[in-house]
């Protein structure tokens, strides 16, 4: 039990959520990320904690960095049930680290990419993916394959803007809202889209300005996650385990020890 | 003489990558290739979960970042599952070939419809998640194992006569259940059975391993390699540290085990 366990509603535990920021960054990098959480209402029986992993890749826009990313997600969450969280979210779009990480918890483990795609066709038959440069393309191809979705998406477009991981759109608002709001356009009007995602959790600080302008829903990916592992927690449910298996033998000391080196290795 | 170099995906022994190595044996390869086999420094001991197959990317990239530099003209990665694939195309312009999806591309060249033997039933999950991301599931007839445990160092030595004749019969429900005109092997591992069942099969009987040494050969002979658009390099390549945690978790493996 925590100790903010007592300030729960009357008999219910207080769930405590670790959200996993893909990038080492200063608190307030974190802080900026952590905005996400005041664009949704969660309960009052749920708590959230950032933590930023240990050591990454630059970004995301190579299988270079995408092994090297589901590692280092791995890595900072392998603990989370022992360090007594009720769930794991993870802040990227890309999903990494997501099936390492259920295959060694039973807690839910929730990330964004997949589960935007299918929460946007509970909202309409086809959706659209605003990303901020064309090298993001692949991690959105990838889950569009695996979830077989190919005909329900509309169009992935970008507004070719080079996207921070650590400041965001902090300061670039006037200069990028305006370029995200006519790509979003042209996916409703000229691609059919029916409903808009966020590329990245990022892009959060856009989503207002988005959907007051937009005919259409807009998933603001990050505050979604939360809202899925709540509702994960609420109805009991978590990962299948014959879709996320078990290892036979666990190597997680293993890769705690490769982070220790390359968390001495990363440059901040 | 192209050198090419073999990523063995587990962290064998020298007898381990010698059985390994026999794969060789079984096809005519060009005079000229020199084939290097090459463990990974650390790894999972496993192969049936996502736990798994994050550490084995890793490993396998690790094993074959530097491939170019060292002068091999190409790598071959020998496991089904394409581990560390990506990865190396996106930091090698020699060809990468593995086994996975090349298998299935390739059996569809011989018939329509493939079925893979798997090992066993915790083999399954892959396979599953594999074929429907490669847009294969229109042309793959089943998928079934023969349900013996895996041993990624001994393979199937010891266990001939027990296991080739369940192996053959899997195979014959796959052809005529299911309708398979072709058959994968669903690994590396299999292949001291790959020569026994093709001779008593009435299909083709596709042996991995042995595929991708001739598609290394057939892409350097035709002056091909991975597509960059596919593939994009890393803007920030991170290598020295990669090799630093694999450096970090072989000290931790040989480290007395009191965890």
């Amino acid at each position: 039990m925590t100790a903010d366990a007592n300030s729960a509603p009357a008999g219910e535990r207080r769930h405590k959520v670790l959200v996993i920021i893909p990038f080492p960054m200063s608190e307030a990098e974190q802080a900026q990320r952590e905005q996400q959480l005041a664009a949704v209402r969660t309960g009052a029986d749920i708590g959230f904690e950032f933590r930023p992993v240990r050591a990454a890749p630059s970004n995301y826009v190579s299988e270079h960095d995408s092994v090297l990313a589901d590692a280092s997600i791995l890595d900072a969450g392998r603990a989370a049930e022992e360090e007594g969280y009720d769930a794991v979210c993870i802040d990227t779009m890309s999903d990494s680290g997501l099936a390492a990480l259920r295959s060694v918890l039973r807690i839910p483990v929730v990330a964004p990419g997949r589960a935007s795609m299918l929460v946007a066709l509970m909202l309409g038959e086809r959706f659209s993916i605003l990303m901020m440069w064309d090298r993001w393309r692949h991690l959105y191809r990838k889950t569009i394959a695996e979830l077989g979705l190919e005909r329900r998406c509309a169009s992935i477009r970008a507004v070719g803007v080079t996207p921070d991981n650590r400041s965001l759109l902090a300061g670039k608002e006037e200069d990028v809202f305006p370029l995200l709001l006519a790509a979003a356009r042209r996916c409703i009007e000229e691609d059919g889209a029916e409903v808009i995602l966020l590329g990245s959790t990022t892009m959060h600080q856009a989503h207002p300005f988005l959907a007051e302008r937009l005919p259409v829903p807009v998933i603001n990916p990050g505050p979604l996650s939360y809202k899925l592992v709540e509702a994960a927690l609420a109805l009991g449910v978590s990962q299948s385990r014959a879709a996320f298996p078990e290892p036979l033998v666990r190597k997680t000391a293993m890769v705690s020890r490769m982070f220790d080196t390359a968390a001495a290795l990363q440059e901040r | 003489m192209p050198r090419i170099l073999v990523i063995v995906p587990f962290a064998l022994d020298q007898a381990g990558v010698a059985r390994r190595k026999e794969q060789l044996r079984t096809v005519k390869l060009d005079a000229e290739s020199e084939f290097t086999f090459r463990p990974v420094k650390a790894g999972p001991i496993s192969f049936m979960s996502p736990h798994d197959w994050t550490l084995m990317d890793l490993a396998i990239f690790e094993a074959g970042a530097e491939a170019e530099k060292e002068g091999f003209e190409a790598v071959c990665i020998d496991t089904m599952s394409d581990s560390g694939m990506a990865a190396l195309r996106s930091v090698l312009d020699i060809p990468v070939v593995s086994p996975g999806r090349a298998s299935m591309l390739f059996a569809l060249t011989l018939g329509s419809k493939f079925s893979v033997l798997a090992q066993w039933q915790p083999a399954l999950a892959r396979y599953k998640k594999a074929i429907p991301e490669y847009g294969l599931e229109r042309h793959c007839a089943s998928v079934r194992s023969f349900d013996t445990p895996p041993d990624f160092d001994a393979l199937l030595e010891g266990k001939q006569e027990k296991v080739f004749p369940t192996m053959l019969e899997v195979c014959m429900s796959c052809i005529e259940r299911d309708g398979a005109d072709v058959i994968c092997l669903g690994s590396t591992t299999m292949h001291q059975a790959a020569s026994w069942l093709a001779e008593r099969l009435p299909v083709p009987l596709v042996n991995p391993g042995p595929l991708t040494y001739k598609l290394v050969e057939s892409l350097l002979a035709l002056r091909l390699t991975h597509s960059r658009v596919c593939y994009p390099k890393p803007l920030t390549p991170k290598l020295p540290m990669l090799h630093a945690m694999l450096d970090a978790a072989r000290d931790f493996e040989r480290e007395p085990q009191e965890r």
